[in-house]
């Protein structure tokens, strides 16, 4: 804790000057007194916390008032302890010079108590404001960040309870959402290193990722008899299931948000995480670079998720035979590029999936 | 007491007053007065003729007077202070006979009200 501020420092080497502003100020502060400069540069370096106003007088021996003042320039003090000049007499060099310097006033003997009081409670005053409120911002800055990695744990919270809502009413736990983030993430860092001409910077890599987990949302529309069946789909099922992508985009326009970055990611990624660079995907039919890239990373990570994981439908695939998988264009067409950053990040992939039991 | 003292040497008693509060605190002032250096150091800085430190101490002794509302002493010191300030050591020497002139009889009046 900070002692409290509520010292005068009086450097004057005449010792009545000191004693009639001492008589002033001594029922209403703690009292220091330099008789020379080198004395007050000493007493200013020991106690400059604790002192409130510095009364300098201009001709002093050791060291004069301006060189007391330049000190505390050197020192930063200059922006704590006002300093208030006493002279003898007004002369236009030595005021300007004091001023440029950075004293707060320049009184001049023989004093007047009622004005020196005034002048010196003024600018004590100001100076006590100007601190708290440096020291306010300083605070108000550190919870300023504070606050903005609270909001981003939210965030995260709640994307991630949001995309967990569909598993869990199928009965899954959630995992394959906090993996399509894991795989997202490692994908779209080898495309940023391997395509650097996308320009994607980490901030957007983070937004894109977080994105990801939002994929299958509009799942919440498919009915339980489709969503959670066993055994294959009909015809009309599969089209019912495929307007997930449509779904998802739909309740994400209610939300719309124009300009926004993490809304375009989640909205492209909910409709065009099906979409084959082919054509032949859904719901669209979207060819080679008319998918976004962030949907065909999560398109290429969904499925290889879904090949290694057992699901309530299939049983889990090897991760060779996966990966075989994707490139034969078992589960679709995807653009070279994709395929490249896929193996690209093979090592990387392989090692954070879990073996198939 | 003080107030005749303030008289006698042509001072002003109200401001004294006003700056010291009360006799007590003028008669500790009139003390500190006693005891300040700045006269002998102006007296020896002129004897060998450096300009410089006689302007130190005439200053001194200018504020210090000033303070103590010795209003026509000061006046005395102000003069001899702004000789010494642009150089004219010739100029401060011929002031300074009224400037001690007036100081001796400011000791003596002070000593008698201490």
């Amino acid at each position: 804790m900070e002692k409290e501020r509520n010292t005068l420092l009086i450097a004057d080497d005449v010792l009545i000057n000191r004693e009639m502003l001492k008589d002033i100020f001594e029922d209403e502060y703690d009292i220091l007194e330099a008789s020379n400069g080198q004395e007050a540069i000493k007493i200013l370096d020991e106690k400059k916390d604790e002192i409130v106003l510095l009364f300098l007088d201009l001709i002093m021996p050791e060291k004069t008032g301006l060189d007391v003042m330049v000190h505390m320039s050197l020192h930063g003090m200059m922006e704590t302890i006002p300093v208030i000049m006493i002279t003898g007499e007004a002369t236009v060099e030595s005021d300007v010079r004091a001023y440029e310097l950075g004293a707060s006033d320049i009184i001049y003997k023989p004093f007047e108590p009622a004005v020196v009081i005034r002048r010196a409670k003024n600018i004590i005053e100001l100076f006590r404001h100007r601190i708290s409120i440096e020291k306010e911002l300083a605070l108000k800055t550190e919870q300023l960040r504070e606050n903005q990695k609270k909001l981003e744990q939210s965030n995260d919270f709640l994307i991630n309870a949001l995309s967990s809502v569909v598993e869990f009413r199928s009965l899954e736990s959630g995992e394959h959402v906090q993996r399509v983030k894991k795989f997202t993430k490692i994908l779209l860092k080898y495309w940023q290193a391997l395509y650097p001409e996308y320009g994607f910077t980490d901030a957007q890599i983070e937004l894109m990722t977080n994105a990801s987990a939002l994929h299958d949302i509009g799942k919440i529309a498919i009915p339980d008899s489709i969503l959670m069946k066993p055994g294959k789909l009909t015809d009309e099922e599969y089209a019912e299931m495929k307007k997930h992508t449509i779904y998802g985009c739909q309740l994400l326009e209610n939300f719309k948000q124009e300009e926004n970055e993490f809304y375009r990611y989640c909205y492209d990624i909910c409709r065009y995480h099906h979409e084959r660079a082919n054509g032949k995907g859904y719901p669209d039919g979207l060819v080679e670079d008319e998918i976004p890239v962030w949907a065909q990373v999560v398109s290429i990570v969904d499925v290889y998720d879904a090949l290694v994981s057992k699901r309530v439908y299939k049983d889990s695939f090897s991760i060779d035979d996966a990966i075989k998988m994707i490139h034969n264009g078992e589960c679709g067409i995807f653009s070279q590029k994709l395929l490249e950053c896929f193996d690209a990040a093979r090592d990387e992939l392989i090692a954070n999936t879990d073996k198939p039991e | 007491m003080i107030k005749q003292l303030y008289e006698n040497i042509k001072g002003n008693y109200d401001e004294a007053i006003t700056r010291m509060r009360d006799d007590e605190r003028i008669k500790k002032y009139l003390n500190f007065f006693l005891m300040d250096e700045s006269y002998k150091q102006l007296e020896s800085a002129l004897d060998s003729k450096n300009c410089e430190e006689a302007f130190k101490a005439a200053h001194t002794l200018k504020g210090v007077s000033q303070n103590m509302a010795f209003t026509d002493f000061a006046e005395s010191v102000v003069n001899i202070t702004e000789e010494l300030r642009a150089g004219n050591l010739e100029e401060a020497l011929k002031i300074f006979p009224e400037v001690s002139e007036k100081y001796k009889f400011l000791i003596d009046e002070i000593n008698k009200v201490m």
